[in-house]
């Protein structure tokens, strides 16, 4: 074992979705109470006290981040701060969610602390004074388990599939982090566009329905939409649908495509290549409609129907606008 | 401008799942198991660089790192136009080892004449760490934008990158040099060679360097030196325990499909 | 009457004869220049070997289909009216030329029994049938008006021109035999009708008038309609004889040119000279008949490729000053037919070539421009784009399959070739068969066979690579080749000579292609090799089904190598009901829709060559579907499931269907 250290940074920079900061929060949580360490969560404030005093119930300190200069853009600024925090706090992990952000931070975080860092952690553990987390590899194919070498271990989660924090008796203490310094912004900021869609990133989504080559052509698609707004969820697709361009390519889950851990998801036509599944193998439940009773897509399903999508959508949209009335 | 693209040879994700085998260690796959593809989004990255040079000229340099074998990922990567080919043989085995990785590019890069442009893919379809382009930016102390998926060059020493995120897009003003690392859109779909350039480019050099060239240990891609260290590698079996709906009618069996639906979304 | 001296006088009425030898020259010089030309633009094109080799086979051939006219017959009404006008025009000229030598040469041939029978009774009924036959032709093209026609000024013109031909030839006949009260006119009877009907109304001294003028009208008409014919399409007796004589004597699957890439200046066709003299000499043989074009199955389901206005739209270019004033941006594109997008619609399926009555190659033409598009200019449909990604990356285009091609094997115990030294064939799978999951049963049907009739037969398992078909039907020669030489190496490596595939795509490219790259393989299609272990008695039929099937033919095993009785033979035995052809069967198939990567491309919903096939076999009472090719059981399968409503019907593959009703010696 390794010198004891003392905290797990839980780094909730860019929340996108409240099941994805409470996936987090867990996430960083029982790290923390594995390795036997505080656990500090750091934040944007103060504008939010209220959410504030909600995160300090998962954490033994908060650490509200002070600074005009915060915002999503700045990767630099925030770099910066947990560079800082980092030195300061000397922490075995620090622990970031799957935002872009916090993604395109974590190889930068780790290498100006001289740690080790790694992306899309599925479980996260420690173990021998070591750091260890399990990801999908190869397509699908394979699970690795892997060991981070370097301390601190910077660490994005799946936040929106972990299980949310343990609520603690006595809140945590929060205090304010003044970051004052405006590092020189080389990268500026030009231009921000939020897409027409509505509803959740796919990534947050609670239920999405989604098509593959199966369903034959582009108008299937739209009638994927109309389930999808009976049951206030976003619509998905295979890459193969993509390519053939039944579907635009921000629909595309799986392996280089959008990676999602909804409630439901409801694969129509997708036959299920590992690198589908990659993307979709956090979700709560998995259930797919299909003429091929053999396709591997039933292998990671709860519930499946042997069906022809086609003659299936519409009496099915019927009913559960009728169910869900 | 000089541009440079890091292209990562990789193991085709798209291996049948009866074909994958791990390799005797069990810490990576066999690498006989499928064939031996360019990483997509190294591709997308390349695509990227090419339609810049197309729109505003410039040069553009492939780099690439691993055994022989990726010379073929090089020799791709000249059918598809790039100008130069850099190779850093390492025989070490196909470990996730960003870390170092991007160090061997990095003293690579101090090899070449000045860039402008560094890009690489945001993650790779083996190991896909998603690190190499934010750490190599480190090691080069230069700016770093992931997620890019369109560049445009804006006067002579700035450029325009436009980064995915979350919920839509952002663009952004660097200054050259700048590291980003790429990622897919409808617009950087690889293209296709012509078989012409396909031909010339089999009778272009290749720059090779060991990474003794490179003033670089030869136990960097040792696993107990790497910072992250795969300590186990397992084929998950699918659990197979799909409830396939049944009813003596069509009609039934949708109902039933609904109510299993509808009680999800209650939840919810 | 002594039928010795029958004869009649030539020139009769006629003074200054001589004109007519003087006019003969410039005419004669017209039309020579007028070959000239097209001679000479011909010389244009490429050279190509295997043309005029074997001139016993090309004279059968020309015998075949020029002279009798054969696969022209192969359309009714335009056959009869076709064959009708050409053996009418030949025998005419026939006895012209006897009037010639007898009158000019002194041979004294047009006397007696040979006069009557054939200068006057025979000559005379052909003239009729001729005359008949402009008559349906101008039926047809000014009443029935079917679409596949050019309804130029110079088609009606040249039909025109031969009706008054004729129809002058039967009054000179008929005017001279009644006033000169020819003895032997009753062996013309049509002119003697005509003569005697004409006494009616005018007396012999005005016929004898009108006799005069409308002799030079006559002579006018023919020596113009010599000298216009070699700048029209009526060059096609000269033009079209030469293309059938060039013919392509191999298969249809034997038709598309290597191409040597360490000389090659140009991958592809995009300027007429990159053509070769043959495909050059195709053009001007076309007659404008549109078989192809109605052959062809992506134009019946709405698309708009059209073969026969790809050929007349080069033809016109080539015509163009010889070809010299070709477009600067090269051919594709140049014209609507000649649109790249048309070019990528061809399902490869040799329909046009089959159609065409003087054997031009409308495929190869269309393949040659594929391939300036994809190796020239790498600018193609992108899902034949993904089709070619894949197959550089992981030899087969199926990309994102799940499947190994190990996964049919599965516990069969099949040995790899490399461990079965003693094996008498390999059974080659093929991407099409291992890879898509519903093929997969048909190849285990297969090795099921083989196992029962106790086969030692190897596989490649994952040395296999795809054969090449689907790389070279797209235009990419360049992956073909080097497809095709990897298995080539693998196969010499193994020692294999034979063969058995159930993708009538790799048995073309086994049994024509590879010997091109030196590599002959005697190489069965699996409906051949069972065929045959039927017939040796070590398959029986034992549990024969009450299955009414059709067959459905693939293109590349029956259209480009003209096998079409094996499965039939082969299906016959697995049902006691007796089988259903379908309207268009054997080397008349319908394409399924899949082949020239076409099974890659998303067709759109309105416009799929398998409905359009589906339809058809739902139209007939089958139960079941032979299939013999796996493009065509997925595009059938899903053809007929979009169209089936309540009917119920099967797709099955042959050795599916023999496996069922089978059993051998040997436990499998």
């Amino acid at each position: 074992m390794s010198e004891p250290v003392s905290t797990v940074i839980t780094a909730l920079i860019s929340p996108t979705q409240e099941r994805a900061s409470a996936g987090l929060m867990g996430a960083g949580q029982r790290l923390s109470e594995t390795v036997g360490a505080e656990h500090v969560v750091v934040a944007c404030g103060p504008e939010d006290s209220e959410s504030a005093s909600g995160l300090a119930h998962g954490a033994d300190r908060v650490l509200l981040v002070r600074s005009p200069a915060l915002v999503r853009d700045r990767q630099e600024v925030w770099l910066q701060c947990l560079t800082r925090m980092g030195s300061e706090l000397n922490p075995a992990a620090i622990v970031l969610g799957n935002d872009a952000l916090s993604q395109e931070i974590t190889p930068r975080l780790a290498h100006r602390l001289g740690g080790a860092s790694i992306g899309d952690a599925q479980t996260l553990t420690a173990e021998e004074g070591h750091i260890s987390i399990t990801r999908s590899v190869y397509g699908g194919k394979a699970m690795a388990k892997v060991k981070l070498q370097g301390t601190p271990a910077v660490v994005w989660v799946r936040a929106p599939s972990m299980d949310p924090a343990r609520g603690r008796a006595t809140p945590g203490q929060i205090e304010e982090w003044d970051f004052a310094t405006e590092p020189e912004m080389k990268i500026q900021l030009l231009e921000t566009q939020m897409d027409a869609g509505e509803g959740d990133r796919l990534e947050d989504a609670r239920i999405i329905v989604s098509g593959g080559r199966g369903l034959g052509g582009p108008e299937p698609f739209e009638k994927l939409k109309e389930l999808a707004k009976v049951l206030k969820g976003q619509t998905a697709a295979s890459r193969a649908a993509c390519d053939l361009g039944w579907a635009p390519h921000s629909w595309q889950v799986g392996q280089t495509g959008k990676k999602v851990a909804p409630q439901l998801y409801l694969a129509s036509g997708i036959s299920g290549a590992s690198q589908h599944i990659m993307g979709i193998a956090d979700s709560k439940a998995i259930a797919a409609i299909n003429t091929d009773p053999n396709a591997p897509i039933f292998k990671h399903c709860q519930f499946g129907l042997v069906e022809d999508f086609h003659q299936v959508i519409g009496p099915l949209q019927e009913k559960l606008a009728e169910l869900l009335a | 401008m000089n541009i440079l693209v890091c292209l990562k040879q990789i193991l085709d994700p798209e291996v049948p799942a009866r074909d994958f085998s791990l390799a005797r260690s069990h810490l990576q796959a066999d690498p006989t198991c499928a064939d031996l593809v360019t990483n997509i989004f190294c591709e997308n990255a390349l695509e990227t660089a090419l339609q810049l040079r197309d729109r505003h000229g410039g040069r553009i340099s492939i780099l690439s790192l691993g055994p022989a074998s990726v010379e073929d990922t090089l020799r791709k990567g000249l059918a598809m136009q790039a100008d130069a080919a850099f190779m850093i043989l390492n025989d070490t085995g196909h470990l996730p080892d960003s870390a170092a990785t991007a160090k061997a590019l990095a003293a690579a890069i101090g090899k070449l004449d000045r860039l402008d442009l560094i890009l690489t893919g945001h993650e790779s379809g083996d190991w896909g760490a998603g690190q190499t382009g934010g750490l190599l930016a480190e090691e080069l102390g230069l700016p770093f934008i992931a997620f890019v998926d369109e560049i445009e060059e804006t006067g002579p020493d700035r450029l325009i990158l436009r980064q995915q995120n979350d919920s839509g897009w952002q663009k952004f003003s660097a200054p050259m040099p700048v590291v980003a690392s790429i990622t897919n859109s409808d617009h950087n779909l690889p293209r296709i060679p012509k078989i012409r350039d396909i031909i010339l480019a089999n009778r272009k050099p290749i720059t090779s360097w060991s990474l003794g060239d490179l003033e670089l240990s030869p136990d960097l891609f040792l696993p107990e030196h790497l910072l992250v260290r795969v300590t186990e590698l397992t084929i998950p079996q699918a659990k197979g325990d799909c409830a396939f709906i049944e009813g003596a009618t069509k009609e039934e069996k949708i109902g039933k499909l609904a109510e299993k639906i509808a009680a999800i979304a209650r939840s919810i | 009457m002594n039928t010795g001296e029958a004869t009649r006088e030539v020139f009769w009425n006629i003074s200054h004869g001589w004109i007519m030898y003087v006019l003969l020259l410039p005419t004669m010089a017209i039309a020579a220049y007028g070959i000239w030309r097209r001679f000479r633009s011909w010389r244009r094109g490429l050279p190509v070997a295997g043309r005029l080799d074997r001139p016993g086979e090309r004279l059968l051939h020309l015998w075949n289909h020029a002279l009798l006219q054969r696969h022209t017959m192969r359309e009714r009404y335009s056959g009869i009216f076709h064959a009708m006008i050409f053996w009418g025009f030949i025998t005419l000229t026939i006895a012209t030329t006897v009037v010639m030598l007898d009158h000019d040469f002194g041979l004294p041939i047009m006397r007696g029994r040979f006069y009557l029978y054939f200068q006057s009774f025979f000559v005379d009924l052909l003239g009729l049938l001729a005359l008949i036959g402009v008559a349906m032709a101008g039926f047809r093209r000014w009443k029935t008006k079917p679409v596949k026609l050019v309804y130029s000024d110079e088609a009606s013109w040249i039909l025109i021109l031969a009706a008054v031909i004729l129809a002058t030839g039967f009054f000179l006949e008929g005017w001279r035999i009644v006033v000169t009260a020819d003895p032997w006119g009753t062996w013309s009877p049509v002119g003697y009708a005509t003569g005697f009907l004409s006494a009616k109304f005018f007396s012999l001294d005005t016929l004898t008038a009108l006799h005069r003028w409308c002799w030079w009208f006559h002579l006018i008409l023919v020596f113009g309609f010599l000298a216009w014919a070699p700048f029209t399409k009526m060059l096609h007796p000269l033009t079209s004889a030469l293309n059938i004589y060039a013919a392509n004597l191999q298969p249809a699957g034997a038709s598309l040119k290597t191409v040597d890439f360490e000389k090659a200046e140009n991958f592809g066709v995009n300027r007429l000279d990159q053509f070769t003299w043959k495909d050059l000499l195709d053009l001007d043989a076309c007659t404008e008949c549109g078989r192809c074009t109605e052959a062809c199955p992506a134009h019946a389901v709405g698309k708009s490729l059209s073969p026969r206005d790809i050929i007349l739209d080069l033809r016109d270019t080539l015509h163009r000053k010889g070809g010299r004033n070709e477009p600067d941006t090269g051919l594709i594109g140049s014209t609507d037919a000649l649109r790249p997008e048309r070019l990528f619609e061809c399902t490869s399926c040799a329909a046009c070539v089959d159609a065409c009555p003087v054997s031009i190659e409308q495929l190869p033409k269309i393949v040659d421009m594929r391939r300036h598009k994809v190796m020239e200019e790498a600018d193609f449909p992108e899902t034949m784009q993904q089709a070619i990604s894949s197959l550089e990356k992981r030899k087969h285009p199926f990309a994102g399959t799940e499947s190994s091609r190990t996964d049919w094997m599965r516990e069969l115990n099949l040995p790899h070739a490399s461990e079965a030294q003693d094996a008498e064939v390999l059974v080659w799978a093929g991407c099409g068969t291992s890879l898509v999951k519903r093929n997969q049963k048909s190849i285990r049907s297969l090795a099921e066979l083989l196992k029962k009739a106790g086969v030692k037969f190897a596989v490649l398992g994952r040395d296999e690579k795809c054969s090449g078909d689907v790389a070279r039907r797209i235009g990419n020669e360049f992956l073909f080749e080097s497809l095709a030489k990897e298995n080539i190496e693998t196969l010499k490596k193994f020692n294999v000579r034979r063969v058995i595939t159930s993708c009538p795509h790799c048995f073309n490219t086994f049994r024509n292609e590879y010997p091109q790259l030196g590599a002959p393989f005697e190489t069965f299609h699996h409906s051949q090799f069972l065929g045959e272990l039927i017939k040796a008695g070590r398959l029986k039929i034992t549990a024969a089904s009450e299955r009414r099937i059709a067959f459905h033919d693939p293109c590349y095993l029956s259209r480009h190598n003209g096998v079409t009785e094996e499965p039939r033979a082969l299906l016959q035995n697995t049902s006691r009901n007796s089988m259903r052809e379908l309207p268009r069967n054997r080397r008349n198939s319908f394409c399924c829709g899949g082949g020239g990567g076409m099974s890659f491309v998303d067709e759109p919903p309105d416009k799929r060559v398998n409905r359009e096939r589906a339809e058809e076999i739902l139209a007939t009472d089958a139960d079941t579907l032979a299939v013999g090719c796996p493009f065509c059981t997925t595009m059938m399968e899903d053809g007929i499931n979009a169209a089936k409503g309540d009917r119920g019907i099967e797709v099955k593959e042959l050795a599916e269907l023999l496996n069922e009703a089978t059993s051998g010696p040997n436990p499998i």
